[in-house]
């Protein structure tokens, strides 16, 4: 709209002034030859008309631009009737395109201020991540919406993105889990760069478009907020819920160990002072709680992704045992697939393998829980690097690391698309 | 050379020992033989060789040998870290020991963006009954020339020496993983140091990362060391516990590397429970603490 130009000045003194323009109008008129140029000069330089030349006519035959306030009207249409001017009426009323002009530019510009204020390439905290994902609906509410599933220990939101193309049916899902660990940062900062990147590329991308016209995708991008906001306010390196613990000062539950599947077993301590401490009992974590049974629920998750740093690994069950699954042979290919398309961007090299020969021994985990329960489909990621700066990785390397991660998620998504 | 250290506290009721160390018995059982035979050994200790060592196994003890090669080599400017383990083979036996024979590249870890440069280091790695401080026997390609290398830990000592002190510098990097670059020469100088601990603490089972520092004072000294007083906080891998060390180290380019160092181990749920010390070419005239 070449509008805009001359608008800016207008809509700025608007404000400022408060003047209207109510009743104005802009009138296009013809100048045929030098005569008629003349003419429209005297008019235009008539001080009682105040009128407003927007655009001269910069040879014969070009058309001239101008403002008439709506006191002036019945004049000048008089004059140039009187004189054989051609004419027309190019706005009608000025004040109602200033309002809607307003209007638009005010959103355009709050929605830029909004998206520019959330910089994928930096670490945020808990209330910008979570307006961030309200913001990813307000921009596209035919795909995204927020679902609550629960609250945490300390009472705070589990707030997660459902991308649906299939209103009230409960369609196959995937569910992407990240920031269960609170010191591991570039996992909320992957996830919520990740849903922005389902959301613009639906429509755009061939092969998320196809597994949105499939199957649900739901993105948890900090499944441990207490936590997440502790290693913002006091400090950095904690990893476990924020839970209180009877009978002793130290705090918190390692909720990759809380879950239902050989809980207590090898690889998690029953010290509520350890890192890896399991919890009281099996879903003694809220936060833990609300995400199982939520799935539960839903009764129709195909697909579980839980993403963690440092290591470069792309897992998958069992951590408890090192015991093969019975569709580790599938998961090991589709897991080598994996590693291979997230190293054609950058070349990052990802190791594959089962949890338990992968890092360690660990009862109690996510992925285990999910494949026991049904959703054959379940890796983990242990995100950049390999431990030069392990759980503090630069922000530089959140975009290079989600966009490497995209394509190694796409591999999955699209694989349990085509098998289930 | 007195080297001061307390034993491995014993296991407590509750205080679970890393799931890795519960492997032990079931990987004797689990291990092909491959005959008693080790390579390059005519004494038969009744080594088992693991037929298939695990790239994670072999990875940590790549880095415990890089950790007491840059120790050794006591030059900030020339860190080199684990890049890949091109070979390795592993070895256990009824005593507990453990063996490790392995061929790996490195980088630097300084390394700018562009200055991509791979090193190659072969290396034995020998565990005494599960206890920590390998002895390792390495050797790497020269990454650096003496000379640039020299030069470069000269200049690294010269901006040292230029530092105000008491530094006030906490979190290194900061939470975003950001180290500025006037402080990156005591990120390397604690990396260094770090080393040190880190080698004497890793077992067949525990490995370590330098995660933070969380604290750094220089302190002044006589003769024209640098004397550099820091916590780190070091990420223990299998238990994921995060444990603050107060390294002291002295140091001057081309000259043996002197640390002491005093690690803050887990509580237990009643009190803190013990820590653990250690020091190198015991200085004369440093206490520890």
């Amino acid at each position: 709209m070449k509008w805009i130009l001359f608008f800016g000045a207008l809509i700025g003194s608007g404000i400022c002034d408060r003047e209207t323009f109510s009743g104005h109008q802009v009138f296009r008129i013809n100048v045929r030859n030098g005569d008629e140029i003349s003419k429209l000069n005297r008019l235009v330089n008539s001080d009682n008309l105040k009128l407003d030349l927007w655009k001269s006519p910069s040879a014969v035959g070009h058309p001239a631009d101008v403002l008439v306030p709506s006191f002036s009207l019945r004049e000048v249409k008089s004059f140039l009737e009187d004189h054989g001017l051609e004419y027309l009426v190019a706005v009608e009323d000025l004040q109602t395109v200033l309002d809607n002009e307003d209007q638009q530019m005010q959103h355009n510009v709050r929605q830029e201020l909004s998206s520019n204020c959330f910089n994928y390439g930096a670490y945020h905290t808990l209330e910008a991540i979570h307006n961030e994902m309200d913001n990813i609906v307000k921009c596209y509410p035919h795909l995204a919406s927020t679902v609550e599933i629960g609250h945490s220990f300390e009472n705070r939101s589990m707030y997660v993105l459902k991308f649906s193309t299939g209103e009230g049916r409960q369609r196959p899902a995937i569910w992407l889990n990240a920031g269960i660990h609170a010191r591991e940062w570039i996992s909320p900062a992957t996830a919520i760069w990740t849903a922005k990147k389902i959301a613009c590329d639906y429509g755009k991308d061939q092969a998320i478009t196809s597994i949105l016209k499939k199957m649900d995708i739901f993105l948890l991008p900090v499944a441990n907020p207490d936590g997440y906001v502790y290693t913002h306010t006091h400090n950095r390196l904690w990893r476990k819920t924020r839970s209180i613990n009877p009978g002793t000062t130290c705090i918190g539950t390692d909720p990759n160990r809380n879950w239902d599947s050989k809980f207590g077993e090898v690889g998690a301590s029953d010290n509520p002072c350890s890192e890896i401490y399991h919890g009281a009992h099996p879903n003694s974590e809220m936060e833990v709680k609300s995400v199982a049974d939520f799935i539960k629920n839903h009764g129709k998750f195909k697909c579980f992704i839980d993403l963690h740093n440092y290591g470069q690994l792309v897992m998958y069950p069992y951590g408890y045992t090192t015991e093969k699954a019975q569709d580790a042979d599938e998961l090991d290919m589709v897991a080598k697939n994996t590693a291979k398309a997230l190293a054609s961007l950058s070349g990052t090299q990802f190791r594959v393998g089962p949890i338990a020969t992968g890092i360690y021994r660990a009862s109690g985990n996510t992925v285990d829980w999910a494949y026991d329960n049904g959703i054959k489909y379940a890796f983990t990621f242990e995100l950049r690097d390999t431990g030069h700066y392990a759980f503090t990785l630069p922000a530089d390397q959140i975009i290079p690391t989600a966009q490497e991660t995209w394509l190694g998620l796409k591999t999955i998504m699209e694989y349990v698309q085509d098998n289930i | 050379m007195a080297l001061r250290r307390q034993p491995l506290s014993a296991p407590r009721p509750g205080d679970t020992r890393p799931a890795a160390q519960r492997l032990a018995v079931p990987l004797l059982l689990l291990l092909g033989l491959q005959g008693a035979a080790a390579a390059g050994g005519p004494e038969d200790s009744g080594w088992l060789q693991d037929a298939e060592p695990s790239s994670r196994l072999l990875s940590q003890a790549a880095r415990a040998a890089l950790h007491f090669f840059n120790f050794r080599a006591a030059s900030p400017s020339a860190l080199q870290m684990l890049a890949s383990v091109l070979d390795g083979r592993a070895w256990v036996n009824q005593k507990k020991e453990y063996k490790f024979d392995l061929v790996f590249t490195t980088e630097f870890y300084s390394a700018e963006e562009g200055e991509k440069r791979l090193g190659k280091c072969s290396a034995q790695v020998f565990f005494r009954n599960e206890k920590p401080r390998p002895s390792v026997n390495v050797t790497c390609t020269q990454l650096v020339k003496k000379e640039r290398r020299q030069k470069e830990d000269y200049q690294l000592y010269k901006l040292m020496k230029q530092l105000k002190s008491p530094l006030n510098a906490v979190s290194i990097p900061d939470s975003h993983g950001y180290i500025a670059p006037s402080l990156r020469p005591i990120w390397d100088l604690a990396f260094l140091g770090s080393s040190y601990v880190m080698w004497q603490k890793t077992t067949p089972f525990l490995h370590y990362y330098m995660s933070q520092i969380s604290s750094v004072k220089q302190w002044k000294t006589n003769d024209d060391a640098i004397d550099f007083d820091y916590t780190v906080l070091l990420h223990e891998f299998s238990t994921q516990e995060i444990i603050p060390c107060r390294i002291r180290l002295v140091w001057h380019p081309s000259k043996p590397l002197k640390v002491t160092y005093h690690c803050q181990e887990r509580q237990t749920p009643e009190e803190a429970s013990g820590a653990e010390d250690g020091s190198a070419v015991a200085p004369t005239g440093l206490s520890n603490f």
